[in-house]
Formats: structure tokens, sequence, C-alpha cells
């Protein structure tokens, strides 16, 4: 449950900020000078935040466009990340997010022109490159669609820059506002999906798979562009069959020829990351884990992870053209 | 562990007749009162006196897992009437311009409001901000104890332009009275939150046991002290796994054993 909204004096008549507070209109507003002053301070619990986070309402300054990190891509020149929103709506044990920041609100920023300026001026510089633009790094793209519009904008914009490609992540099912737009064929849309075991025990507030396939589905059916993400695939008991269970369900229902791309990488934090979850989470099985120390990052002893790799790619093949194929290269 | 700070006795009467909590006599560098996992101290006048104060007692019980906190009293308004609770949402250090920001549950009943905490009386009132005299001192010190989910400020209207209630002491106490059991309902919220972070702490008596089974460097506890934690939350029973523990003959061997059965016990998710 929301509990506030905190939004910037500056940008309280931004035509955004003014449509998110009439649909928030039912929240406590309290003004700040800048949403650092509730972001950042370390006096913050994310476990208790994520019960009732607020919703910041912000103006972006610098770095709107960044370079991805190694390894993040799916075969374009130039790989960049921007973030419109920072923290998402659901709660997934495993994501980095939640040892990202020192607070558990949603931050949302609604100067979109200026992200729009400086994608306009990347794909400048790349002339001639296909420059990927990818959105769901630090948020979920389309989970909190209804409030931020962020596609009415954005899908436009890309379809306007001959060599922009973006690429939507999200677990959600909001596809109605992208339903109504026409298809653009450098957008493409990548449905992040773990087993159902997963599922139910770390992916807190998630639509069902089924929900997610059949939103997907319906994406497909209008013509965009559709991708898979099994990132990150964990280690359980019954990670096999419960994966070769998630391949049927999706393969029953969508058709392996349109889509995009499909990626797959195990389970992985940077140790920061991981020290500050298994403070925030000590309960948590996931972290309890037979995991390993690697170059600064903590995932599953390697063994272990080439069998889950191994495994997972052999059942995906059975479904997949290869050449649709992109493995999450992070071992460097 | 819940802890009122107030700056006089009349703002603390009504918590302390509520809840019946009983002068200490132990402690003389401020007025406390103590119930059960419970204590109201009497700060004095002044963001200096409530920061003070507020230090003092969060040293005094440096071993509670959590401690919430919530700083209760009169403020001034513009135009809100007197006897009007407020839930401070966004605390101002007038002298400083420094701003904290509590953060009221979603489920609180009392209304939010931001304040001014002034250094001196003042009767130049503002239509946006409630003004006290402790706020600011209270949040900057209890922040270094405890999280703002954790901290609060609830203020209840005494003077406004047209009204000055001055010394008026039994009325003080009558204005906060009132609203007693909002400010009862706040105070069980902010319990609830504090028992789900006190829970996550390991029990001092299974931790001292443990450490005295062998001789651990400080990377080995921290190592202990993740694993321990995740086996006792997951309900496996302490007592059970310091008997299976006790034939180990090495620090190392007590940490693998505690992996293994980690290791075992989460493949299930």
């Amino acid at each position: 449950m929301v509990s506030r909204v905190y939004v910037e004096a500056e940008i309280r008549d931004h035509p955004r900020t003014r449509q998110l507070l009439k649909r928030l209109h039912k929240l406590p507003v309290v003004e700040i000078e800048h949403f650092g002053e509730v972001f950042n301070p370390r006096a913050q619990n994310f476990r208790l935040q994520k019960k009732d986070p607020a919703i910041i309402i912000a103006a972006k300054n610098k770095g709107h466009v960044l370079a991805a990190p190694e390894g993040y891509g799916l075969g374009g020149d130039k790989n960049y990340y921007f973030s419109h929103m920072l923290n998402c709506i659901y709660d997934c044990r495993y994501c980095f997010l939640q040892g990202m920041y020192q607070s558990a609100h949603q931050l949302l920023f609604v100067n979109y022109e200026d992200f729009g300026t400086q994608i306009k001026q990347v794909a400048t510089r790349h002339q001639g490159q296909q420059v990927w633009f990818f959105s769901g790094y630090d948020c979920d793209s389309l989970a909190n669609e209804p409030m931020t519009r962020f596609t009415d904008y954005f899908i436009p914009l890309i379809a306007s820059i001959d060599n922009a490609w973006l690429e939507l992540r999200t677990k959600s099912t909001q596809v109605r506002s992208m339903l109504k737009l026409q298809p653009v064929e450098r957008v493409v849309t990548a449905f992040s999906f773990s087993d159902h075991f997963s599922h139910a025990k770390l992916e807190h507030g998630v639509p069902s798979i089924a929900r997610r396939i059949d939103a997907m589905r319906r994406l497909i059916d209008a013509g965009w562009a559709v991708g898979l993400r099994f990132d990150p695939v964990v280690y359980h008991r019954h990670y096999q069959a419960a994966f070769v269970k998630l391949l049927e369900q999706i393969f029953d229902l969508i058709d392996a020829q349109k889509l995009h791309s499909v990626s797959l990488g195990s389970f992985r934090l940077t140790r920061d990351h991981f020290r500050k979850l298994t403070r925030l989470y000590p309960e948590e099985p996931l972290f309890a884990q037979n995991l390993d120390l690697n170059n600064g990052i903590i995932s599953y002893p390697l063994e272990r992870e080439r069998e889950m790799i191994e495994f997972c790619e052999t059942q995906l093949m059975k479904h997949i053209p290869r050449q649709s194929y992109h493995p999450c290269e992070w071992h460097g | 562990m819940l802890i009122w700070v107030c700056a006089m006795h009349c703002e603390a009467k009504p918590v302390i007749d509520f809840y019946r909590l009983k002068k200490s006599h132990d402690d003389n560098a401020f007025d406390l009162y103590r119930g059960d996992n419970m204590a109201c101290i009497i700060s004095g006048i002044g963001k200096l006196a409530s920061a003070a104060a507020s230090a003092w007692i969060a040293a005094r019980h440096d071993d509670a897992a959590s401690i919430v906190w919530i700083n209760l009293g009169i403020a001034g308004a513009a135009t809100d009437e007197p006897g009007e609770i407020f839930a401070l949402n966004q605390v101002i250090d007038a002298d400083t311009g420094q701003r904290y920001y509590p953060a009221p549950g979603a489920d609180s009943r009392i209304p939010g409001r931001a304040c001014l905490t002034l250094s001196q009386p003042s009767e130049d009132y503002h239509e946006n901000y409630l003004f006290d005299m402790e706020a600011s001192g209270f949040m900057h010190s209890t922040l270094r104890f405890s999280s703002a989910e954790l901290t609060q400020s609830v203020k209840i209207v005494s003077d406004n332009q047209r009204y000055q209630s001055g010394k008026d002491r039994p009325r003080i106490s009558a204005l906060i009275h009132q609203h007693i059991e909002a400010i009862d309902q706040q105070a069980t919220s902010l319990i609830a939150l504090n028992q789900e972070i006190a829970a996550l702490a390991i029990p001092a008596e299974s931790w001292l046991q443990l450490t005295a089974l062998a001789h651990f460097s400080q990377t080995q506890k921290n190592r202990l002290r993740v694993l321990w934690r995740y086996l006792i939350k997951r309900g496996l029973d302490s007592e059970l796994l310091l008997q299976k523990l006790s034939a180990c003959t090495s620090s190392k061997a007590i940490i693998e054993t505690l992996e293994q059965i980690s290791y075992q016990d989460s493949e299930g998710l």
C-alpha cells in the first residue's frame, strides 16, 4: 500500500506531476526541495519501507542516459540504459534493487523531455550503428504504466530515431497502453519469468505466470516484438522439472518463431548487495544457499552454475531457434 | 522498546496515566517513567534538551534489539484549532534549515503536517506549518539509533493566532488526553514494526553459548552470525543445534557443519 507522496516543489506544476497528483489525490502530499532528502538518508529501513512505500515525484537533472554494464546487451553495437523510475512495485527477493538504494520508495522522474534530448544525442553520436536503450534496469518498465504513461512518450521518440532500439523489461501485465499504439519494430518488450516454484517463493506481488504469458500473447498478436528473459534462474531441488514445466506453459501459447530474443542467466549479486540483503532478510533461503564469491560477484559455485545453465539451455533449444538466444555473459 | 519523549510533564501525563508508567528513582539526569517494554522521558523544553534526552535514554537501552520513538507534545499553528492532532511528516529546523522526514505508517489515522522547530517562542505564524521547539532535536538524535519508519512525532495544537494557552498545564494535558486512543493506535502500529525488526536479532543467550564452543576470529564470527540467524529464524531448535555442534573440534568444523545444514535447508527455498 502506498503511504504518501513526496513532490519536488520545483516541478509541482509540471503537467505530468499534476496528472500524477490527480491520480494520487487520496494520499497525503509532502513538498520537498530535492528527492535526495527523502531517498538518500541512511536512517531508512528498506524492509519496513517496502510494506508501505511512498511515491516521490521528481526531476532528474543529470546522467539521464548511461552506458550499460559490460555484458548487458542483445547483440547491438552500443548499449545504454535509462531510468524514468527508481525502484520497483514488486518485491522479488533475488533482485539487486533491494540493495541498490537506501530507500524502497518509488522515485518517478517526470522530465521525460530531458531523457529524450539525451537519447537523441547519444543516437546521433553513434550514427550508422545500432544503439540499444534499455529501460528496465532500475525499475520495471511497465509496472507503473497507468501512472507514468512512459510508453506514450518514449515509444514515439524511439520510432523517430532511425538507429535507436528500445528494450522494455517487465514482469507486469500492463500492456494496454502499448496496444493502443502502432507497433514499432525497434521496440522489444522483454518479459521476465522464473519457474512456478521460484515465483511462489521469491516474486512477491508479481502477477501470475499465466497472466503474463497472456499479456505477451496479446502484444505479439498486435504485431509488437517480444522477448523472453529467464534471468535469474534460481537453484532449488526441483529446478529442472520446474523449468521444463515453465517452458511448456509458455510455448503452448507463444509461437517461438515470433520471439525477438531470449536470454538466460543464473542468480548473481555483487558482494556488497548480497551483504546488504542478508542483513535485510536473514531468514531468506535464497541467501543461505551454497554460493561462491567470484571477482566480487556472489553466485553459485561454477560447477553448479554450469550444470544449471547447460540444462536450461538444452531445454530452451527444444523450443527456440538458436539465433534468438543471448546468454547473459557476466563472468567477463 | 517504545520510548516517549515529551518536553514537559503535562505533555507526558496522559501517556503516563494511560500506560500506568511508574517513575524511575534510579535515574536522575532526566525524569523517567517506565512500564512494560516502554519508557517516557521528560526532556525539558527546546531542541537541545530533546536531543540530549533521546541520546541519553538510547544509550541506556543499547542492549535493546530495536527502539521505536514517539515525540509527543504541543505545537502552535496559524489557523488549526486548539486540540487538533497531527503526525509530523516533515520537520524543519528553523535555525539550520535541516529537514527530517518521519514516516507515519499508511494505517495512521492521524493527519500529517509539516512542523518548523524554533529556538525561541514566536507568534509569527505561517499557514503551512506547525511550530514547536523540540521536533528537530528529537529527530536529529533518534535517527542515529532508529530508522525514520520507527521514529514519529505527534503534535497537538495548543495555540493559534487567536488563542494562546500559555502555561495552562492541566489544559495541555487535557488537549492531549482527548486523543489518547489515536495516540495509542499509533504506538501499537509502531510496536508491531519494532517487533518485526527485533525478531531479526539473534537471541543473546544462544549466541553466547555458540561462541563459547570455540575461539572464532572476527571474520568467522561474521559468518557464524549469518548462519546462526538463518537457522534460528527458520525454526531450527537452538538446543539441538548446539548439541550437534558440541561434537565439533574446531571453529572451522562448527562453521562447516552449520553451512551444510543451511545448504540442505535452503535447497527447498
